[in-house]
């Protein structure tokens, strides 16, 4: 019995880290992708990519695409996705400046007020979804449909300029240690989520969720709370990102949000996020983030038409799925291979349970 | 009766129904736990005791009916409030997150936290605490997806022991693990009984009730046919009468005396599988019945994957008439040497569930049903279904009747239907009688033997020994992804359990 | 006697709550659906055409939306082909941009018009297949697949027509292009008596396609097949069912017959652009959902799409006639979707309590055969 017991243990334990060692090869893969994108850059700009100017802009233009790609990332952690987060964030923005600009709401108010929009659309879609019991994706189109709607009953086709909130204009156009403080705001962002994803009892709970909605279930945790939750922290960062807007660019209009969507799912996707839910990776959004704007600045600097970016990144969510998913659990069409002793733990390998 | 808090049982269950749509799963079940034994529940697949542990733990309502826990009527709403309320369990499946560590997982549900934050060193020291009792040395920090599923059964078993129970619901806890694992967990069982815990403990292997269970009750078609029986008192005929009525004693068993002259309908010489079968041989001829019985895991319903082309065959040969055939998928068993496959599993693979019963008892002949621009001919379509409805007497309002309405022992039919349908010549019906109610499982039978007697070679998989023993012809006995052995079956059933039983233990006997 | 077999619905039933993939759905498939859409499109025509007359215009107001109607019904068919087997293409506005590139590419070489449309076609239904391929061979999600093709179509189709002509757009005068897209019945005379002026040519190309969908699915073995792999994929790979190859078949007959709407659209406005097909995701899931196709596969209803799709043009009709501006256009097309999404629901958990009602009363589950109704 107990040669049995250690000899499994011992294979155990030789396996152990395998799962995490995925995932940290993959980092280890970003990390390299973003040095070589730099150099080359670097090298094709005679240096001028490193200058001062050019490491603000870089950043300046990145604070969003993380937050926004951690914010698909909350929901994709409990196997849904939220198709509404360009929407979200737009309205929430929207929003904010008009109360700001016509209402005469004070600044710090307003901020609050893009945040805690953001918050209400993604719980009501939590909601929505756990009340149709129906795909989140579904329920997503439609709300983003309305909510862009509404963006655009709001603004019309004009544009709210920041004049009326200077005080988060001049946060936008803070550069602490040179870089722009509303990049180290989503890093901070980040952080945050790391640590809460590993260590707060609620986002272990939505992972536990996504992994195994029945296992969950069993152990009296309620998928209907995690669904809510997930969405309303994917909504909480939609806010935040609509907020950095207001922060960051010259005014709000109706076109704020259109072009999220690609980005939300490319930096989650790319960074090793499992679509079947169950794990995150906050790195590894992060780091595909800056991937993606590095091929922007890239198709830039080759002066190439901007399609040539939406190209480039469709091709390799395309391929990061088609390859990444080979190794993973077959969650797909057809399962016909039930798990027999011989294979069940290669097949059932998801590199999803880190948080990178 | 009036509600005492004072009361004899741990746990009482005083005519507990539950009804899903379609079907009556309890019907006013009663059950009697008394603190520091081990009770059985038994009842056949499908006689709702899973249903009612559902019930117990908090997964699912009952209908009518009262729960007692020391006493106290309870509702479960949800399963914290049944582990709330000390009613622990380790449930059928396995159910686990596979993305977390071995002590996450045992601590799932009831994780200690400090400010909402979860307190990693007590979730590992909880784990290793119900680790250590099951003499299961294993790092709580393992990933789960590194675990084989013996050792995820393990996991299964310590995360029931986490929080602490008075009562402790076993629902088939040693389908998939070694003798030997069985044994330390029935230690720690009695362990937790002489702390005055009680323990319901639910199995099919009659040999493990009988050794450690001091009383038991019986389910069977959703009813208690048998409560709070001690198990002293009575011998093991008499509890597997209760557990499958009288019906499948009495049923007549033909004179079968199968030609096997001829050259075999399927033959397997030496196959080996990319799943780890090895050396299997095995042959059915025409108008045979060939069962292979092994335990859950054995590697059974594998091989027949193997067979269809849907698992790699690595090694050895296959013979379909004498000659040797190399299987690419269903579509090739089927028309190229038309072996069809009755699923295991007919809720997820054997039916379309939400379409017809025509258009489920048509599907392996849609192409001999068209012409030749692929157009289906109705009508063709239409007597073809008929004629299996009639033939297999199954019971619907019409041919449009949508399957999923269907009781199981009529679902089974049309899932058998769809080979016949497809003349196939060998058929391998993978636990043919599995949720099928009592009274339907001799005509069954029958169907099966009137089969074999119009010439097909029909080989049955199953794990219900009194099955193989009242419906094949020869047992081949499948341990470990091996055919340890054959035996001719003489259809009686002592005699037949202790060869089989034999033949079970033999590898592992050899390996030791 | 009562039915005596408990189903495990117990596991199937907690999964729901992530994941509605049930099956137990046959319910909803009611046929009065498509009634209650015909009724309700009615009193719509009836109650916009009384407040504002200008409705009946055949040249600016019903021309073009029947114009709508037919090209989204092609639309709503392509969501429908892949919901069949409980899939999704989140990438019909691409496919629709492609049809249309492809076509514009062939007939600006001189390709005649039949040629040029079944490039498009054809160009559609490669990029479904590729979908097909990487769902069935990589084993992956397709609302993962779909959406990335479609990111990668959003940035090629520009692309290619950047590079193929001088501007953004390819304006060609194939003959017979101008009439398929912009002829109504009342240019088409038989001696002195012409047709109707409100009814557009590129409606018959429409109900034709939709007449060779619905015969597809419901008289063909191909169809059929289709059919029972969205009902169940496991079932059908053990029922000899080649599953692989249908669900390819079937994201190639979505992107074929997203090509051809992207065609059709370009005809109809005489210029070929890569905004061919942008508005094409949400009238896409509308028009199906709304005729009662099931998200979960298994059924499909092609008239229902197209009076799903019908419902959806005259509401956004009405509007427009009403002064409503694009704003609460979204607003209420969302809205719709929602709604829609949501009496599947209600309907569904009424049928599973008047179910569980039968059984609590002791007899065997109700057995009314208009539930079970399955046909295209």
């Amino acid at each position: 019995m107990s040669g049995d017991t250690t000899a499994a243990d011992r294979s155990a334990r030789a396996r152990r880290w395998s799962a995490k060692d995925l995932l940290r090869r993959q980092t280890t893969t970003l990390v390299f992708v973003v040095i070589v994108g730099v150099v080359v850059l670097t090298v094709q700009s005679s240096g001028g990519f490193l200058s001062r100017i050019s490491i603000e802009t870089f950043f300046q233009f990145l604070a969003i695409p993380v937050v926004i790609g951690l914010a698909q990332m909350a929901t994709l952690a409990v196997g849904q996705m939220n198709l509404a987060v360009g929407a979200i964030g737009g309205f929430a923005a929207c929003l904010a400046g008009i109360l700001m600009a016509d209402a005469g709401l004070p600044v710090w108010l307003g901020a609050v007020v893009a945040v805690l929009a953001g918050l209400a659309c993604g719980l009501i879609n939590g909601v929505i979804v756990v009340l149709t019991q129906i795909n989140g994706f579904i329920v997503t189109l439609a709300t983003m449909t309305i909510l862009s709607g509404v963006q655009y009953a709001l603004v019309g086709t004009r544009t709210v300029t920041s004049d009326a909130w200077p005080q988060l204009q001049s946060l936008g156009s803070a550069r602490p240690l040179g870089v722009p403080l509303i990049f180290w705001l989503s890093l901070a962002i980040a952080g945050l989520l790391s640590l809460a994803y590993r260590h707060a009892l609620v986002a272990r709970k939505m992972l536990a969720s996504g992994g195994n909605p029945l296992a969950a279930t069993l152990s009296g945790i309620s998928n209907s709370r995690s669904l809510i939750a997930a969405h309303g922290l994917s909504g909480l960062l939609c806010g935040v990102a609509a907020l950095l807007v207001l922060c960051s660019l010259p005014g709000v209009n109706k076109s704020i949000g259109g072009d999220w969507l690609l980005p939300s799912f490319a930096a989650p996707i790319i960074g090793g996020v499992a679509l079947t839910g169950g794990g995150v990776a906050v790195l590894g959004t992060v780091l595909a983030a800056t991937i993606v704007r590095l091929v922007d600045t890239a198709r830039a600097a080759f002066q190439l038409d901007p399609s040539w970016v939406n190209l480039v990144i469709g091709a390799v969510v395309l391929g990061t799925v088609a390859l990444g998913q080979a190794n993973r659990r077959p969650k797909g069409l057809v399962r016909v291979r039930p798990t027999g002793p011989s294979r069940a733990s290669t097949s059932e390998a998801t590199p999803t349970g880190g948080v990178a | 009766m009036t509600t005492t808090t004072s009361s004899p049982w741990a746990l009482e269950v005083r005519a507990v129904s539950k009804a899903f749509p379609g079907v009556r799963a309890l019907d006013a079940v009663n059950l009697r736990l008394a603190p520091g034994e081990v009770h059985a529940l038994l009842g056949e697949n499908g006689a709702g005791k899973s249903t009612l542990i559902k019930i117990l733990t908090g997964i699912q309502t009952a209908d009518t009916g009262q729960i007692l826990v020391g006493g106290t009527e309870r509702v479960f709403h949800s399963a914290h409030e049944a582990t709330a309320a000390g009613i622990g369990a380790v449930h059928q499946e396995r159910n686990v997150v596979t993305a977390f560590t071995v002590a996450e997982n045992i601590a799932l549900g009831n994780t200690p936290t400090r400010h909402g934050r979860v307190d990693w060193r007590a979730v590992r020291d909880g784990a290793r605490r119900v680790l250590d009792m099951l003499d299961f040395r294993i790092d709580p920090d393992t990933p789960m997806n590194r675990l084989s599923p013996a050792q995820t059964q393990l996991v299964e078993i310590a995360r029931g022991l986490y929080a602490d129970s008075a009562v402790l619901l076993l629902d088939e806890p040693t389908a998939s693990i070694s003798d030997n694992e069985s044994g330390l967990l029935f230690d720690v069982v009695h362990r937790l009984t002489d702390q005055g815990r009680a323990v319901l403990f639910v199995s099919h292997k009659l040999e493990e009730v009988f050794a450690h269970c001091r009383t038991a009750t019986v389910f069977r078609d959703g009813r208690s046919v048998a409560e709070a029986v001690q198990l002293a008192d009575v011998d093991r005929d008499t509890v597997v009468d209760l557990l499958v009525g009288r019906t499948l004693a009495k049923l007549d068993v033909p004179d079968r005396a199968p030609d096997r002259t001829s050259t075999p309908a399927i033959e397997l010489r030496g196959v080996e599988t990319e799943r780890g079968h090895r050396s299997v041989d095995l042959s059915v001829h025409r108008g045979e019945i060939v069962g292979l019985y092994g335990l859950v895991g054995a590697g059974r319903t594998e091989l027949a994957h193997a067979l269809l082309g849907l698992d790699k065959i690595t090694g050895g040969e296959v013979r379909v008439s004498g000659e040797v055939v190399r299987i690419k998928d269903v579509g090739d068993a089927l028309s190229r040497h038309r072996i069809g496959y009755v699923t295991e599993d007919r809720k997820a693979e054997g039916l379309f569930l939400d379409q017809t019963v025509a258009r489920n008892l048509t599907v392996t002949v849609l192409g001999q049903l068209s012409n030749r621009w692929g157009v289906l001919r109705r009508k063709a379509a239409r007597v073809a279904a008929d004629e299996y409805i009639d033939s297999l007497d199954i019971r619907v309002s019409s041919r449009d009747q949508i399957v999923g309405q269907l009781s199981g022992g009529n679902q089974q039919k049309v899932s058998l239907g769809k080979w016949l349908a497809a003349r196939t010549d060998i058929l391998v019906i993978d636990e043919p009688t599995v949720g099928i109610d009592v009274r339907t499982k001799g005509a069954f039978y029958r169907l099966i033997w009137d089969l074999a007697d119009q010439g097909k070679a029909v080989l049955v998989i199953s794990s219900d020994l009194a099955e193989m023993v009242t419906l094949v012809d020869t047992i081949a006995v499948m341990q470990d992804f091996e055919v340890t052995g054959h035996v001719a079956n003489t259809h009686d059933y002592d005699e037949m359990s202790k060869a089989v039983i034999r033949l079970v233990h033999r590898t592992s006997e050899n390996v030791a | 006697m009562t039915s005596t077999v408990p189903r495990p619905t117990v596991t199937r039933r907690i999964d729901e709550r992530i994941n509605p993939s049930t099956k137990e759905r046959f319910g909803s498939a009611l046929s009065d659906n498509r009634v209650g859409l015909v009724v309700l499109i009615a009193l719509l025509v009836v109650a916009i055409g009384s407040a504002r007359p200008t409705f009946w215009n055949p040249q600016f107001v019903m021309g073009p939306m029947l114009t709508n109607i037919a090209i989204y019904s092609v639309v709503g068919l392509s969501q429908m082909a892949v919901l069949s087997i409980g899939q999704m293409n989140l990438a019909v506005g691409g496919m629709a941009a492609t049809g249309g590139l492809g076509a514009a590419i062939a007939l600006d070489h001189g390709a005649p018009l039949v040629v040029g449309m079944v490039v498009g076609v054809i160009a559609g239904a490669a990029c479904g297949a590729v979908c097909g391929l990487l769902v069935t061979r990589a084993d992956v999600n397709s609302f993962v697949v779909t959406l990335a093709m479609s990111f990668a179509l959003l940035g090629l189709v520009p692309a290619v027509y950047g590079w193929v002509s001088t501007g953004a757009a390819i304006t060609v005068d194939t003959p017979g292009l101008a009439e398929l897209g912009r002829w109504t019945t009342a240019n088409l005379c038989l001696g002195n008596t012409c047709g109707p002026a409100g009814v557009p040519l590129l409606l018959f190309l429409s109900i034709a396609t939709m007449v060779v969908v619905a015969f597809g699915y419901a008289r063909t073995r191909v169809g059929r097949e289709t059919l029972l792999t969205g009902s169940s994929a496991q079932a059908a790979l053990l029922s000899a069912i080649p599953v692989g190859r249908r669900v390819t078949s079937v994201h190639a007959l979505s992107g074929a017959l997203a090509g051809l709407a992207g065609v059709m659209l370009g005809a109809s406005t005489g210029s070929f652009t890569p905004s061919i097909g942008q508005e094409f995701l949400i009238p896409s899931f509308l028009g199906p959902i709304l005729g009662g196709t099931l998200l979960v596969g298994g059924y499909v209803s092609v008239l229902g799409t197209s009076l799903g799709i019908a419902l959806t043009v005259l509401i956004r009709q009405g509007l427009l006639l009403f002064g409503v501006g694009i704003e609460g256009l979204n607003i209420l097309l969302g809205s719709v979707l929602l709604l829609a999404l949501c009496t599947d629901r209600i309907r569904d958990v009424m049928s599973q309590r008047s179910r569980l009602r039968a059984s609590l009363q002791g007899v065997p589950a109700s057995e009314p055969s208009s539930e079970g109704k399955v046909a295209a």
